[in-house]
């Protein structure tokens, strides 16, 4: 049988699926209920150098002296590092390495890095950073992103401060427009979210006796790392190790160089003592990177059939002091923001704007967060305005599997938008809205319920690279080892690898081990992001174990000496075809391989399929794969105060085959309640460059008493292409619930908010300004 | 520097460090019990949840100056992997763990939930029990799930054993 009929058999072989679609528990639950599962974070050595950062005093200023001598004089303190002490290249940054491992010239934010410390003990660590002597020449900050983009503006980089253009443009959007029985144009402010991992950043390192380097530090992508590490400190990135599981939360938050870098430099400096970074709450709030907040203006075009025919956007994203992932969100963000509908005429523009706002980067959702908003509340405005329901539009303008589509490409993976439309229409809330409408709680309350519909790429689109890598090895007693690089972050991908390495096997779940985040274990398999690593680690894992089960055949047939095509796989075993009598263990096949000194292991390589051609300026679009998903829900508004609660949530995912239920329900109720942080609470404060908001008691993430009742209902597209017919679940499941809070509230009190969160004095003010016929902000 | 006697997880303990050290510190540093998570410092989070004399509170709130003769019962100490209790079983089955980092702290909050009722909580109850642990992960629904499950396996235990 050839690889590619054996790998594919078990996709056809759908009605007797053992593990897969079934809700496995994770395997790595019990170490984490009870305390045991270790975290990079948890690890503390008796000889063990504290490392500390010393961060910028002022958000921009010329750096004109740095004075180490006293710091260096603190009994406790074993080294004290600068610029100077960087051997290699003086920065990083995933795809422009702007931001500097530690300032020489120049600080652009308030969580640049200017020295660091090693000492004795954190205390020592701490006193010594105030012993450090800047000398600073205060420059008055950028904080503005349209102000950074005119002509004139203090420059934060030598070629400007507009980072990144990016446009796709299709069909003739003046034509659109002319067409065009209804016109709304409206603009959309969001908000700086924070990731709020709880873990957060930080690790430890160490030189090793054989002058390799070890650094063990959550993060989303270990293998890059020890590029960025090894570009830095102009080492060897095969001498480089990297442990970067499990992670205590990321959604993107880590996605980006945390500690590593400074880890590597320190562990350089403190002759083979390891070295110990943990971020405090405070220094992660100032230092780690945040969702990019949008001034979002967007302009739609209809006719009164409900049919959209013209678009046209232009978002600004404020990346703060370097672009990190600025650009591709940006991008992102441009080739979403039609949502996923084929409106003929489209212009759409995203500018990505250094500011001293921070650091933004990769955070869940990516852009298109920011960018639902507009397309959605357009729809509903136009449902408002003919009298058509909102339903009704969606579906009309929906693009199925091979329409044509606003981007003006062929979609040819597998679209889910009707079908999650349609369960929407069915479900209790929807039906019954207005019966739970007047079931207020209080009688000065107003209940809303509103739909919205979005989608997500899965994967890196065109221009990055992506791929994936699996190992899969047989051990001597009897397991199967499954190395899959991608992170374990929290979503249990672990789990699901093992699931598919089990059914493709034809083995028990226990005789699966998953190994992950380890670049000295595990091949190179690409970021625990973009919603890809259910897609292409268990793509990876399933293009494996073809090889695995040749392996395990042909010496099955050596030693039952009959023909190799004679050899199925049965549970745990492998037999003669029709004879259960005739069988060998896992374990005995293993003993001759070792015996006979052939490798038990094998691999797996894929690369993600990709469009042919990247639309001209875009920054990597159109996507082969995208996820779609609809989000029904209820809120509650208190008319005395604007106070709002979301009490109902209908998620209706379209992932694919979904290969574990209890993992899909768990991305999208926790999707749903970060989406609700939001809309309604969350945002990072930054005013004239300096962080207003600190910690947890000021930057409020919903507890479980904002929880809603959420209802997860998935539509299973079958994606040809993905493992068992799976797509991506982790980033879309966060982003149509915005729109509907949004529209939920308008439905409730006929206010209208463009301004996110929808504080209760936004909704309140806006509640009192909805005598006036257009969107207010404020 | 000060010696302090008390008990963690059942066993006495001394440890002789400065008395402003923060008990979470100490659980840590000195007794490698890692379980107990800091991740806001201020008491906000609830990831450093023990039980002190069995009632549950921040340990990153607690100077260990201040505990001296006190029961301290942490994650580790309501059960390991070997022998989890029906509470963190309940967490498992039901999903209610993502990546982890706040699960310790839920679990203890819970369990001193559960010691002191008798019945099957509702979504309120529960709500109010755990309004103090943030998780960033789960969305909390499979939490309020797997509280509910144990307190149904807790009372079917206690209907048995009586």
């Amino acid at each position: 049988m050839s690889k590619q009929v054996e790998e594919t058999q078990a996709y056809k072989d759908k009605q007797n699926l053992q593990w897969v679609g079934k809700p496995v528990k994770r395997i790595d639950g019990s170490e984490k209920v009870t305390g045991e599962q270790k975290y990079k974070t948890d690890y503390n050595y008796p000889n063990m150098v504290w490392g500390k950062v010393l961060r910028a005093k002022y958000p921009f200023a010329k750096i004109k002296s740095i004075d180490t001598t006293k710091a260096e004089a603190h009994p406790d303190v074993v080294c004290v590092l600068t610029h100077k002490d960087i051997p290699g290249f003086n920065g990083f940054g995933i795809v422009t390495p702007d931001q500097p491992v530690l300032c020489e010239n120049v600080v652009r934010c308030t969580g640049d890095a200017v020295a660091l410390v090693g000492a004795e003990t954190l205390e020592a660590a701490e006193s010594a950073l105030e012993l450090i002597e800047v000398d600073y020449e205060v420059l008055d900050p950028v904080t503005d992103a349209e102000k950074a983009m005119v002509q004139g503006a203090p420059k934060l980089h030598p070629d400007g401060n507009i980072h990144s253009h990016v446009s796709i443009r299709n069909g003739d959007i003046d034509k659109g427009f002319e067409e065009a029985d209804y016109i709304f144009e409206n603009t959309f402010y969001s908000p700086r979210q924070m990731h709020a991992f709880i873990e957060t950043e930080g690790g430890w390192g160490m030189l090793k006796p054989d002058g390799s380097l070890m650094i063990q530090c959550p993060a989303q992508y270990g293998h890059r790392d020890k590029l960025q590490i090894a570009r830095a400190l102009a080492l060897n990135p095969e001498r480089i190790h990297v442990y970067s599981s499990p992670n205590g939360g990321g959604f993107g938050g880590k996605d980006e160089i945390t500690v590593q870098i400074h880890l590597a430099l320190l562990a350089h400096n403190i002759s083979g003592r390891p070295v110990k970074i943990h971020l405090s709450r405070e220094e992660s709030v100032l230092a780690g990177i945040k969702r990019h907040p949008f001034k979002v203006t967007v302009k739609t075009g209809a006719t009164k059939d409900g049919s959209l025919v013209a678009n046209k956007v232009c978002a600004i994203a404020d990346t703060g002091a370097y672009a990190s992932l600025g650009g591709a969100v940006t991008a992102l963000a441009i080739e979403h923001a039609s949502g996923p509908y084929k409106i003929p005429n489209v212009d759409m523009e995203g500018f990505c704007v250094y500011t001293n706002n921070g650091i933004a980067g990769a955070f869940r959702g990516f852009g298109v967060n920011q960018v639902c908003t507009g397309i959605e509340t357009h729809i509903d405005m136009l449902a408002e305005k003919t009298g058509l329901d909102p339903v009704e539009i969606r579906k009309k303008n929906a693009y199925r599997q091979g329409d044509v589509s606003s981007l003006g490409h062929v979609v040819k993976s597998s679209v889910g938008t009707i079908e999650t439309l349609e369960k929407a229409e069915q479900c209790d809330l929807w039906k019954n809205r207005d019966l739970y409408k007047s079931q207020v709680s209080e009688p000065w309350k107003k209940r809303g319920v509103a739909i919205a519909t979005s989608f997500h790429g899965v994967g890196m689109g065109l221009g990055s690279p992506d791929y994936g890598a699996a190992t899969m090895e047989l051990l001597e007693d009897g397991r199967f080892k499954v190395g899959v690089a991608i992170e374990e972050i929290g979503t249990g991908n672990g789990t699901v690898y093992a699931q598919v390495a089990a059914e493709c096997l034809k083995c028990s779940l226990d005789h699966i081990i998953v190994v992950q985040g380890d670049t000295t274990k595990t091949l190179d398999s690409g970021t625990i992001s973009a919603s890809r690593s259910t897609y292409t680690g268990g793509r990876a894992i399933a293009t494996a174990a073809p090889n695995m089960i040749n392996l395990l055949s042909e010496t099955a047939a050596e030693i039952l000496d009959v023909p190799k095509s004679e050899i199925e796989l049965a549970n745990n075993k492998l037999m003669v075809a029709g004879d259960e009598s005739q069988f060998v263990t896992y374990k005995q096949i293993c003993e001759i391989l070792l015996d006979k000194r052939k490798s038990t292991r094998v691999e797996g390589h894929f690369y993600l399929p990709k469009e042919k051609e990247e639309l001209r300026n875009s920054g990597g679009a159109p996507h082969h794969l995208y996820g779609y998903m609809t989000h029904v829900v209820m809120v509650e508004v208190d008319t005395l105060t604007g106070q709002t609660d979301v009490l109902k949530v209908v998620a209706i995912p379209d992932a694919g085959k979904v290969l574990n239920p209890q993992g899909l329900e768990g991305q999208s109720e926790g999707g749903a309640v970060m989406g609700i942080g939001y809309t309604l609470y969350e945002d990072v404060l930054i005013e004239d460059g300096m962080h207003k908001t600190k910690n947890f008691t000021d930057y409020i993430i919903p507890t479980i008493r904002e929880t809603p009742e959420i209802v997860t209902i998935p539509v299973e597209s079958n994606e040809e292409t993905g493992p068992f017919g799976a797509k991506g679940i982790a980033e879309v499941v966060m982003i149509p619930i915005i729109p509907a809070i949004m529209a939920a509230i308008h439905d409730a009190t006929g206010a209208r908010i463009n301004r996110l969160p929808a504080t209760p004095e936004r909704i309140y003010h806006a509640m009192q300004a909805t005598k006036k016929p257009s969107l207010i902000s404020r | 520097m000060k010696d302090i006697h008390f008990k963690v997880n059942g066993k006495n303990v001394s440890v002789n460090c400065a008395p402003t050290k923060t008990l979470l510190d100490v659980l840590r540093d000195e007794f490698d019990l890692t379980g107990s998570k800091e991740c806001c410092g201020k008491g906000e989070c609830g990831s450093c949840t023990v039980l002190l004399d069995g009632v549950s509170v921040c340990s990153c709130l607690v100077l260990i100056g201040q505990i001296h003769d006190v029961s301290v019962i942490t994650v580790e100490g309501i059960g390991l992997t070997s022998n989890m209790d029906v509470v963190q079983q309940a967490f498992v089955d039901e999903g209610a763990t993502q990546c982890g980092y706040c699960t310790p702290g839920l679990i203890v909050s819970s369990r001193s939930f559960l010691d002191g009722i008798n019945h099957v909580p509702t979504d309120d109850e529960v709500k109010t029990a755990l309004g103090g642990n943030l998780c960033r992960c789960t969305g909390y629904t499979k939490i309020m799930k797997a509280v509910q499950t144990a307190a149904r396996k807790q009372l079917t235990m206690e209907e048995t054993t009586n």
